[in-house]
């Protein structure tokens, strides 16, 4: 079994798992937490035998986060049922995600509580221990049950004659373990920890001089001569003659690891909070304590004991069991919101209660911290959660700190609700939601999760259970004046159960909510398959995070109206989207192939009246004012529809008649005082298009090219009904030889809003700050419109329109002015080309921003096109091939091109 | 256990070349039409609750159906064929035989799944449908393998159970769990032993989202073996594992990444590992990539077609040429051994898979020991 040194073969490492894989690294100690050992400590053992499990798992979550690598979890007490304590409290840890990602050690020196922990972990643990104690036989079914269940073993240096204390004895039992766990049991070599027995020392025995020598002997022989094999120990068993006096233990188990680890040892039940920084001790004692350990002088015991008298007649010795178990947790120093938030995504519990009745204080009402706080709190686990940043018991266990907060402001929300029945007013049930696995289907674990985490929102929540029928369903609902329903399924078929049910909502007349949730049912499919078919909301819920927004926004008085209306405005868009027939993609060659079919002709390029630019100091917001589309206006605060009609509509029109009169009022003010400022620049280019892109020119002889605009391709399939547009396509071709001109603009009305805002919100009128906002807005729009009407005159061809106003602004003219970042041409860097070619800085003060917004607000660029053929459409989506070719013609990286179209990818570039 | 092993002719061809396994069941069924009386037949008439859902019974009810299935994935170039038995445990047949408690007011826990388990009626059910199963994969393989000179391999397919081992349904109380590891390890020897009955070549745990319920398969599993003489024999048939991993490449219920995952059951020492299910190629790639990084046996890979999508005509995303490209991009990556799909993955696509990985060089593994 001897290793030839000269080549040592290199160390497998101990690998484990608890939710998170564990692997041993070369050089680093294993530290195994001891606190969740009721023989380690009296607080644990107290909680245990006072059967408070749940607060025990506090212990646990402490040893993690005081960096424990693997947490020790024994029982071993007269008092306590072993079996049960360990299978409960291993369960309740599955159950605490913080703890439950660490791989756990089961210890004890019963087999059936061993098996009862091993059948509670998921993940690769440490059975803690097993020995030839009771002989072969035993000691090989025991390693082969371990074996069975996935497991690492520690192994006591112990065998039918007892415990091994020389040196001679730890190796030949540890010898003999691993011959008969690896030549017979079949145990991988590296999931063998074997334990040669740290004993105590200095206890005026002589025979127990040489223990820590034989501990560092038989670690280092074990290194040598079982290939793999791993060496831990129980520290604190070295320094127990030393019990009262702290100061000398800690250097005692300080300097007993230093060596241990030098001679081999891979970890260790430690307790940190026990553990002298081996620099930091005095030197006299450290001398003293390496006498002892090293058995160096056979005095040694005697003047450590001497020294260790000294220091308690000192005062300094120091008896406290645990010192600083308590690391200083940082997040206590954030404001009340902040603390809760982060109680929530942690699931942490201890302080939820202190937390939530201070912001009950400060917010006034229980219920505000509850929609407030607490709702913001579990939509950040929302989002990590659909972010596969959080994984579903992380979430349960953030749903249960949640009830603990809602459980502690009940009392107060009670109260106040008696207050308001007292004072004569209705008070509103609590939600009651039904919830059921449909018909046909038997799958319920997410809708059991569903279940726990509204519950845990204070929900009345009424499980039906799996395969329940429509019938049983509505019944229940109507028996129980349930609030809502919510429908679950997994399989394909359950989506056809679920139109079922909701068709069978509307016949019977059903008022309530329904919910849809499960593994196949999504958004698209309940907007367009479910919805249609009843009156009320029918909301697919995503996952269990999103159960308690969508359940509380629906039964909220103040929130309802906006939630619905929204929620009906995206599956109305889902709708459509979907109702659009799918179209497949093309290669690139096709749709260049398929470009918008244009007879050059020189007639139709009209020539500007200048070449180059034009910058529009303070342009009079008076005339910009006759080019406002008032229905985007109304648009912008949330009133949908077509001025001037929208000012006699019989639900908004009054407000829309407050609104169009406030602001009118305001736009008086601002163009009285010119509290705005409207600049721009444009200007003409000689220009031809190459392929995609249009090159500009010098000048007329367009033989010199100063800049390159690049545009995108549809490559939507349409069988060629269609062309596959590109804006390139409205300018003549290079090869036409035809002098061809392009037109480009940035004008902003945007100065001074800054300012404007500021002076409104400094006397808190947010509402006439907004109005300012949505006004400049317009201004822009209507600047461009404008100045797109001048830009028609001087190209010739708009003197003739003869529009009006009105038909300007819906764009019943020749020609258009697609922007970059807008459908037609959505990539926004672009604008930088356009920054270069008009100066736009320079002549306007107008910035870029690094993702190409533009400064200030209230401003608008783009493009003017002339040929009558041009118009607006819609790039859809575009494959590698065309993004692989603009990246070329743009010089740029593939991947930078992809960041900038992320939307429009056809693909994933992850791929 | 240190006796000589003899090669399974599977570990054979899979360092040779990409083995290919077959598509889904459950999404091919629905393509034939069957109505609810169809899976009753005579036998299940007047069962009370529906069983269309029950994929898994045609195996008694539709044998011409489910065989048809067998052999045109075995056609379209499936190495391995999965047996028709996901959810052919008592614990699971009970969800279509067994009244819900919760409609009455009670709850399911240890004690009524302890009933389930001594439930002879749902036990013969459940060992009819394996052996059953198992028997007629057996004869299909036997007679195509014989016809194409090929031999082909049947897999017990032991699925992840209607119930967590991991989880508590209970809000009130995180330690609570509905059944046992025992009961679900009773539950899942008598599949084993069925499943082995009826002539399978290998026993596949797979669609894991909780890697306890696994645990307990694979407790299950290594009971059989040694408590039926297959040790002793040296006859143990080689076990495959797959799980089914969510966006942070977690186990879909019990939250274990993948390195975790695979630490916690390579000491059964498997013919392979690997993912199934769940998220499709496209969102699988660096969990297959980390999981072949670090195991050390053949590397499996059997995604849905894409995600679910009720809204396509399959109930999933991608189509036959879809799922090529992406598993003969894995396999150009080095990363499998065994190639296929699940749900939505037609005898169309297993073609499309067989004809993308072939020729291609498979992941190289080390022998198991």
């Amino acid at each position: 079994m001897n290793v030839d040194m000269s080549s040592p073969i290199e160390m497998k490492p101990l690998r484990l798992s608890g939710s998170q894989p564990f692997t041993q690294q070369p050089g680093v100690f294993i530290v195994l937490g001891e606190r969740t050992n009721v023989a380690g400590s009296p607080k644990f053992a107290k909680l245990i035998k006072e059967g408070k499990h749940e607060e025990a798992v506090g212990v646990a979550r402490q040893q993690v986060e005081n960096g424990a690598n693997v947490i020790d979890i024994c029982m071993d007490e007269g008092m306590i049922d072993g079996v049960a304590a360990m299978t409960r409290y291993l369960q309740l840890l599955a159950s605490e995600p913080e703890v439950a990602k660490v791989p756990f050690m089961v210890d004890s020196s019963k087999w059936e509580v061993i098996e009862a922990g091993l059948k509670c972990m998921q993940g690769k643990g440490i059975v803690n221990s097993i020995s030839l104690k009771e002989g072969e036989e035993k000691f090989r079914r025991n390693a082969a049950k371990v074996l069975k269940y996935g497991a690492a073993v520690v192994v006591m240096a112990f065998d039918e004659q007892g415990q091994a204390a020389s040196y001679e004895a730890k190796i030949r039992i540890c010898e003999r373990a691993y011959r008969i766990l690896v030549e017979e049991v079949g145990f991988s070599p590296e999931d063998i920890i074997f334990d040669p027995n740290i004993l105590t020392v200095a206890t005026g025995m002589e025979e127990h001089n040489n223990y820590a020598v034989d501990f560092f002997e038989a670690t280092r022989w074990i290194k040598q001569n079982l290939p793999h094999a791993k060496v831990s120990g129980g520290v604190s068993n070295i320094s127990f003659s030393f019990r009262g006096n702290n100061k000398v233990r800690e250097a005692m188990h300080s300097v007993f690891l230093y060596h241990a680890i030098a001679a081999g040892m891979d970890m260790g039940i430690v307790n940190a909070g026990m553990l002298e920084v081996y620099e930091e001790i005095e030197p006299e004692l450290k001398i003293l304590v390496e006498d002892v350990l090293l058995n160096r002088r056979p005095d040694a015991t005697e003047r450590l004991v001497d020294f260790g008298e000294k220091l308690k007649a000192l005062g300094s010795a120091g008896s406290g069991d645990a010192v600083s178990e308590k690391k200083v947790e940082e997040w206590r120093n954030g404001t009340v919101e902040e603390r809760l938030s982060h109680a929530l995504v942690k699931g942490i519990d201890t302080y939820i209660e202190i937390d939530a009745e201070e912001a009950r204080v400060k917010l006034g009402r229980p219920l505000l911290v509850i929609e407030g706080p607490l709702m913001a709190g579990m939509g950040v686990v929302g989002d990590l959660f659909g972010a596969g940043k959080m994984f579903l018991p992380q979430v349960v266990k953030s749903a249960r700190v949640m009830k603990k907060a809602v459980a502690h402001l009940t009392p107060f929300m009670e109260a106040e609700k008696a207050a308001m029945v007292a004072a004569g007013e209705v008070v509103k049930a609590q939600g009651k939601i039904i919830l059921a696995t449909v018909k046909g289907d038997v799958h319920d674990i997410g809708k059991n999760i569903v279940g726990v985490v509204l519950a845990c929102n204070n929900y009345d929540v009424i499980d039906l259970g799996v395969m329940v029928s429509c019938e049983k369903i509505l019944e229940r609902a109507k028996a129980e004046k349930a609030d809502l329903i919510g429908l679950s399924g997994l399989i394909t078929p359950s989506l056809d159960e679920m139109v079922h049910v909701a068709k069978e909502m509307e016949r019977q007349g059903f008022k309530l909510p329904l919910l849809i949730g499960g593994a196949t049912t999504s958004r698209a499919h309940t907007a367009v398959k479910i919805a249609p078919h009843y009156s009320e909301p029918v909301v697919h819920v995503l996952d269990a995070s999103r159960a308690v927004p969508v359940t509380t926004s629906l039964l909220s008085d103040e929130g309802k109206e906006e939630f619905i209306a929204q929620h009906r405005a995206e599956y109305e868009a889902l709708r459509k989207t979907y109702a659009a027939p799918q179209r497949k993609a093309v290669d690139l060659v096709t749709a260049r192939a398929r470009r918008t079919p244009i007879q050059w002709r020189a007639e139709d390029l009209p020539m500007p009246e200048f070449i180059g630019i034009r910058v529009l100091e303070n342009f009079p917001l008076a005339t910009l004012r006759e080019f406002i589309d008032w229905s985007m206006f109304f648009h912008a605060w949330g009133l949908k529809g077509i001025y001037p009609r929208i000012l006699e509509h019989a639900e908004h029109g009054v407000q829309a008649r407050q609104i169009f009169a406030e602001g009118n009022a305001l736009l008086d003010r601002i163009i009285a005082e010119k509290l705005l400022t409207a600049r721009g620049v444009y200007g003409f280019f000689p220009a031809n298009s190459v392929g995609d892109d249009v090159e500009l020119y010098a000048d007329e002889t367009h033989s010199t090219a100063i800049e390159r605009f690049h545009f995108l391709r549809q490559q939507s399939d349409r069988e060629g009904s269609e062309p596959c547009r590109s804006l390139a396509d409205f300018i003549a071709p290079k090869e036409t030889g035809l002098a061809d001109h392009i037109g480009a603009f940035a004008v902003t009305s945007g100065i001074g809003l800054k300012e404007l805002c500021d002076r409104f919100r400094v006397v808190h009128d947010d509402y006439n700050a907004i109005m300012a906002e949505a006004l400049a807005d317009r201004l822009a729009e209507a600047f461009a419109e404008c100045l797109h009407k001048r830009v028609r005159d001087e190209w010739g061809y708009g003197r003739e329109e003869g529009l009006s106003p009105a038909d300007l602004i819906h764009g019943k003219y020749q020609g258009i002015r697609p922007a970059a970042g807008y459908p037609a041409c959505p990539d926004h860097t672009e604008k930088g080309v356009l920054w270069r070619l008009l100066d736009v800085q320079e002549k306007t003060g107008m910035l870029l921003t690094e993702s190409f917004a533009m400064w200030p607000g209230s401003s608008v660029s783009g493009l003017y096109f002339a040929h009558p053929q041009a118009r607006y459409f819609s790039l859809g989506k575009i494959d590698r091939d065309q993004v692989a070719d603009y990246s070329a013609r743009k010089s740029i990286s593939v991947s930078e091109a992809e960041r900038w179209l992320g939307p429009n990818l056809n693909y994933d570039p992850a791929e | 256990m240190t006796k000589a092993r003899q090669y399974h002719p599977l570990e054979t061809i899979l360092k040779d070349r990409i083995a290919v396994i077959d598509g889904a069941m459950g999404t091919t069924i629905r393509t034939y039409g069957m109505k609810e009386a169809d899976i009753r037949g005579e036998r299940f008439k007047s069962s009370s609750k529906d069983l269309l859902n029950n994929g898994d019974l045609f195996s008694l009810t539709q044998p011409k159906m489910i065989c048809d299935i067998h052999r045109r994935f075995l056609e379209a170039g499936a190495d391995i064929i999965e047996t028709n038995t996901f959810g052919a445990t008592s614990i699971t047949q009970s969800e279509f035989f067994v009244d819900d408690p919760r409609e009455h007011g009670g709850r399911k826990d240890p004690e009524f799944y302890q009933k389930i388990i001594d439930d002879a009626m749902l036990c013969d059910l459940a060992w009819e449908i394996n052996d059953n199963s198992a028997r007629q994969c057996r004869e299909w393989a036997d007679r195509v393998g014989n016809e194409t000179g090929r031999q082909r391999f049947v897999a017990g397919a032991i699925g992840p159970l209607t119930v967590s081992l991991s989880n508590s349904p209970d809000a009130d109380d995180a330690g609570f769990r509905v059944v046992t590891f025992d009961q679900v390890k009773t539950a899942y020897k008598q599949q084993v032993r069925a499943l082995i009955n009826g002539g399978s070549d290998l026993l596949l745990v797979e669609t894991i989202f909780d890697t306890l319920n696994a645990k307990a398969a694979l407790v299950a599993i290594r009971e059989v073996f040694d408590e039926d003489g297959f040790a002793d024999n040296n006859t143990e048939l080689p076990i495959m594992i797959s799980a089914a991993v969510g966006r942070g490449g977690e186990t879909l219920i019990s939250a274990q990444t993948t390195e975790a995952f695979w630490n916690a059951v390579q000491h059964v020492r498997p013919l392979s590992v690997g993912l199934n299910c769940s998220l499709g190629p496209n969102l699988m790639y660096p969990f297959l990539a980390e999981l072949a990084e670090k195991a050390d046996v053949a590397i499996s890979c059997y995604p849905n077609a894409g995600l679910p999508n009720p809204l396509s005509p399959t109930g999933f995303d991608l189509g036959p040429p879809d799922m090529a490209r992406y598993l003969g991009k894995f396999a150009d990556d080095g990363l499998i051994n065994i190639a296929g799909g699940c749900c939505g993955n037609t005898p169309e696509h297993i073609a499309a898979i067989a004809e993308a990985v072939k020729g291609k060089a498979p992941r190289k593994f080390e022998t198991r020991r």
